[in-house]
């Protein structure tokens, strides 16, 4: 202990430089980014694309190279080196980002949160001098370790430049990436697709939908309370699905779905399947008031976008009703026209996405008013060209977990 | 196979283990006695792979979608997590921890029979979606554990017998509930890069998960270099442990919470 008393008597700014001079540089790095946000005007953020962020990368891994390698003996390269720059960038991170977990990241009225641009905080020059801090301590160790290889430092150097390559090829590589949305009509060719700005983008191909298909769940029983509409059992959540031949309990009605038919319409005092466009499903159920025996019997419906819902009153207080169809599954059948005259056929579904000419193209949406009706597909279209280098800081991080999993901490171990 | 063989199944495991949990404690480095316990935990959980796998068989597609499934996963997967870091780690306790909340799954399921399927939206229905989940909650429950230890050691250095000992195991359990909570963090970047399109969009969600890994992050360089300033260390522990409860629970209640993809809570 009293080593660490005769530290702490030395003054501010001598050598090493320890805590108290790593927040004083990092909190300044922050103001300066705040005055920069509150004073220098910039209406757009700043976008680096290829190839200047290329050069960009190679050229900060190459200073960072030599910063180690010639300087390492001068003050600033040392301290950048040493754990006390690291942890305090870490904790200033820490800080803005929960600003941004706190603030919600939207236009917002409040003049503090707009000049200091709290409301975008991962374009707002404070998070970027920061993380650039952050990312060089975590560089130059980086390049430290990797000249003084040891298997011992295997696990140390597969999370410290995973981090770094996952880190610095987002942040550079977010210029070049580029999401679309376009709109898809069946027996249609759509190629203009809208970016996240809503401009039109002309397409190098065209889509054709052969087919949209939904695949849904059979909708789900629900007790409402009848004074304020909103459902009242198992706190809207969980709902029991509409299967015929099942009983289900909601306080003390017993109710039977009796018949279920996905697509119906009414006839008179009773649904009769159809196969019609917007025909929702219907269901006969009969409900037992346990408590005296009562038997009433009805037929409910969800209701679609031509045809109105159907619910069934069981007493002042309730009523039963239908709820909407979720989508189990949906996907589009499409064709790729390009302008070479190829036709590439494929099926896009969610967490399926298809890879073309540097592109993945995703299933995004549909038109949910009209529900399994829809015509309309909506894809989504992504290129990431930095991908690949991301991937592999993420799988060196996921290596690097598991070996500090089976390794542990030797150092304390070791103590 | 269905889940009305459920019962039957489960009871045979929960009783394999505890009795196995049971053989483990009073073994005291009796290698018979231990070895009889181990056995005791292969075969409980032979038991219970047997029912995961008929039911997969049974229903035709993968049981993954309802809660009582994933339920079912946690109670197959958690012991198997708890039996490995046991035989790497050799902490009895441990292995406990994870049987206690596996029976404790299988005592739910048990009590609510899932006669009715239950949806999953689209977007969940990933092979990714177990991994992310599983890795998570397993991390949660570790991570939670070093903050037990860690106020054991405000409570032992407020009572002036503080043990190195105890900041260690700390140190441990952070070691490995942090690497499960990078792989976490990591599964869902390259799930929601499949499912999303991106694989970082900064949801409220991925914000509070990103803190959470950058308090244990500080945790962990601090007492690498700092290995005897305890007091401070527990401080950042216990600090470290706020945040992973608001991105558990607490993300719900922010003014951000109604941009999440991750509020099942509403669902």
């Amino acid at each position: 202990m009293s080593k660490q008393q005769t530290e702490i008597q030395r003054n501010l700014w001598e050598s090493p430089w320890g805590y108290a001079e790593s927040f004083f540089i990092g909190v300044g790095l922050m103001i300066t980014g705040f005055f920069l946000e509150a004073f220098v005007t910039t209406s757009n953020p700043l976008i680096i694309q290829y190839p200047t962020n290329v050069f960009l990368l190679l050229g900060y891994v190459v200073v960072l190279f030599i910063c180690y390698k010639w300087f390492s003996s001068s003050q600033i390269i040392r301290w950048l080196t040493k754990v006390p720059a690291s942890i305090s960038s870490i904790v200033l991170i820490t800080f803005l980002v929960m600003i941004m977990g706190t603030i919600p990241q939207i236009p917002s009225q409040n003049n503090i949160i707009n000049n200091l641009g709290l409301n975008r905080i991962t374009t707002n020059w404070a998070f970027i001098l920061i993380l650039f801090q952050f990312l060089t301590c975590l560089g130059l160790v980086s390049i430290k370790r990797i000249l003084q290889f040891k298997w011992d430092n295997f696990g140390f150097i597969l999370n410290h430049v995973g981090l770094f390559l996952a880190l610095t090829a987002g942040v550079l590589g977010s210029g070049d990436l580029q999401r679309l949305s376009i709109n898809v009509y069946e027996g249609k060719p759509s190629w203009i697709a809208k970016d996240l700005e809503r401009n039109d983008v002309e397409l190098p191909f065209a889509f054709y939908l052969n087919d949209f298909m939904i695949e849904e769940y059979n909708p789900k029983l629900a007790l409402v309370d009848n004074s304020t509409g909103s459902i009242s059992h198992n706190d809207g959540k969980n709902l029991y699905i509409v299967e015929k031949g099942e009983t289900y309990y909601f306080n003390n009605f017993e109710v039977t779905v009796e018949d279920y038919l996905p697509n119906a319409i009414r006839f008179g005092m009773r649904y009769e399947p159809v196969n019609e466009l917007g025909s929702p499903p219907a269901a006969y159920i009969s409900i037992k008031n346990i408590e005296n025996d009562s038997i009433k019997k009805a037929w409910i419906s969800s209701g679609s976008y031509r045809y109105p819902y159907e619910s069934v009153k069981m007493s002042e207080a309730y009523s039963m009703v239908m709820t909407i169809p979720e989508a189990k599954k949906f996907s589009s059948d499409i064709d790729i026209l390009t302008k070479d005259g190829e036709r590439i056929n494929t099926v896009l579904e969610v967490n399926k996405a298809f890879k073309f000419k540097g592109w993945k193209i995703y299933q995004l949406s549909y038109d949910d008013k009209m529900g399994k009706w829809s015509d309309l597909s909506v894809l989504e279209l992504v290129r990431d060209p930095w991908l690949p280098l991301i991937y592999i800081g993420i799988f060196m991080m996921i290596a690097g977990a598991i070996y500090m999993f089976w390794v542990g901490n030797k150092i304390t171990k070791n103590n | 196979m269905t889940w009305i063989d459920f019962p039957f199944y489960s009871s045979i495991t929960g009783f394999l283990w505890i009795t196995g949990l049971i053989f483990l404690f009073i073994s005291y480095k009796k290698q018979a006695v231990t070895k009889i316990a181990h056995l005791l935990f292969i075969v409980g959980w032979a038991v219970i792979i047997t029912f995961v796998i008929k039911l997969w068989l049974e229903l035709d597609r993968p049981p993954m979608r309802t809660l009582g499934e994933t339920r079912l996963w946690y109670a197959t997967f958690l012991p198997a997590i708890g039996f490995l870091t046991y035989i790497r780690w050799k902490y009895k306790w441990f292995l406990a921890y994870s049987i206690a909340m596996a029976t404790m799954f299988l005592t739910i399921n048990y009590l609510n029979p899932e006669t009715y399927s239950k949806t999953l939206m689209p977007a969940l229905q990933s092979p990714w979606f177990i991994p992310h989940v599983l890795v998570y909650l397993f991390s949660y429950a570790v991570l939670t554990a070093s903050s037990v230890v860690a106020i054991k050691g405000w409570y032992d250095s407020y009572k002036g017998n503080f043990n190195i000992e105890t900041l260690r195991l700390a140190d441990n359990l952070v070691y490995i509930g942090f690497s499960f909570l990078t792989l976490g963090l990591l599964f869902g970047a390259l799930w929601a890069k499949e499912a999303w399109g991106h694989y970082w969009t900064w949801d409220p969600k991925e914000i509070w998960a990103f803190l959470t890994w950058m308090g244990y992050l500080i945790y962990i360089h601090y007492r690498y270099f700092h290995s005897h300033k305890t007091k401070q260390a527990l401080t950042i522990l216990a600090l470290a442990f706020v945040v992973l409860l608001v991105c558990w629970f607490g993300v719900n209640y922010l003014p951000v919470a109604n941009t999440s993809v991750h509020t099942y809570t509403q669902y």
